[in-house]
């Protein structure tokens, strides 16, 4: 392909740039589903949780700000489509653990096993009446 | 004016600004409408927010340094960290004999802020194969669920944990 100009190029990179953080994520995404079926017990599927919202929804949200950006054929709600897919993007990474932590949180006190474990260190200090 | 005033007129001034640049950025667009509307629905939640949402002095909202820190900081954790933390994961989550020994362990922080606590609690939970499942705030523990319980020790945890959060985080918020 002959390029005619820097912008061209620079469109072509974010086309390419989004594209790929679009499809990483719908392997993400995929992946996080197997791991969820896949793993032990409640606190490791949290692990594979993680991977689809950061991996499988935050990346391809930065993919399409990237992306959109190149779309001459949107005209002006381009500027919209990549400003709030960088907004909510930014949202889901500030939200998505506060969730996460409540759950576990509600989880390890309502008694939700932790097996198979390595070690759990707050059940210990639970019963040692260090932490409430 | 007493420094207390002073001080509630800069936050609501600040929060006002943060407030329209996102007001500025979800419309994509300067009209003097925009502008005006904005300003107004900004500086209303400003004033109603501006006690719950800032507890530090604001002028630390304002130092670019920080800002600088803040940048440096999501630009490192988007692209290095997070990226690790996922193919470490893929990779155990894919193994065909799914090579996992989780534990819940303590990790000591040192930062002073609600601020920094939160953004290093949130920074390990984003990244897959770590959660924060418990703060402490007066020993100043997180107990963490990890997906490879590599030791219990204290300091090997923080060194593998949290060690790079808290650095930036020292420096964004404390």
């Amino acid at each position: 392909m002959l390029v005619q100009d820097p912008y061209s190029v620079l469109k072509l990179a974010a086309l390419i740039i989004g594209g790929v953080l679009t499809v990483v994520g719908a392997l993400c995404d995929l992946i996080g589903a197997i791991g969820l079926l896949r793993f032990p017990n409640y606190f490791v599927r949290l692990h594979a949780a993680t991977v689809a919202t950061i991996g499988g929804a935050v990346y391809p949200l930065f993919g399409v700000a990237i992306m959109s950006l190149a779309c001459d054929f949107l005209g002006v709600a381009r500027w919209f489509i990549s400003a709030i897919s960088f907004l909510t993007a930014i949202i889901i990474t500030l939200t998505a653990p506060t969730g996460s932590h409540a759950v576990a949180r509600a989880a390890h006190k309502a008694g939700v096993p932790v097996h198979p474990k390595a070690c759990d260190l707050l059940e210990e200090d639970r019963k040692r009446g260090v932490v409430k | 004016m007493g420094s207390t005033t002073l001080s509630k007129l800069g936050k609501i001034i600040v929060l006002t600004a943060f407030f329209f640049l996102i007001y500025v950025i979800a419309s994509a667009s300067i009209t003097l409408l925009d502008v005006v509307v904005g300003l107004a629905a900004s500086s209303v939640v400003a004033v109603l927010v501006a006690e719950i949402l800032v507890k530090s002095p604001p002028s630390k909202l304002i130092d670019l340094r920080r800002w600088g820190w803040y940048i440096l900081y999501a630009l490192h954790y988007f692209t290095v960290i997070e990226w690790r933390a996922h193919i470490d994961v893929i990779r155990r989550i894919l193994h065909p004999k799914m090579p996992i020994n989780p534990g819940i362990v303590r990790v000591p922080y040192h930062v002073v802020t609600d601020y920094a606590t939160v953004l290093i609690a949130n920074s390990i939970t984003n990244t897959p194969g770590t959660v924060v499942v418990e703060v402490d705030e007066s020993r100043k523990y997180y107990y963490v669920h990890w997906i490879d319980v590599i030791s219990t020790k204290e300091e090997i945890c923080y060194e593998k944990i949290s060690k790079t959060f808290e650095k930036y985080a020292k420096r964004i918020f404390d």
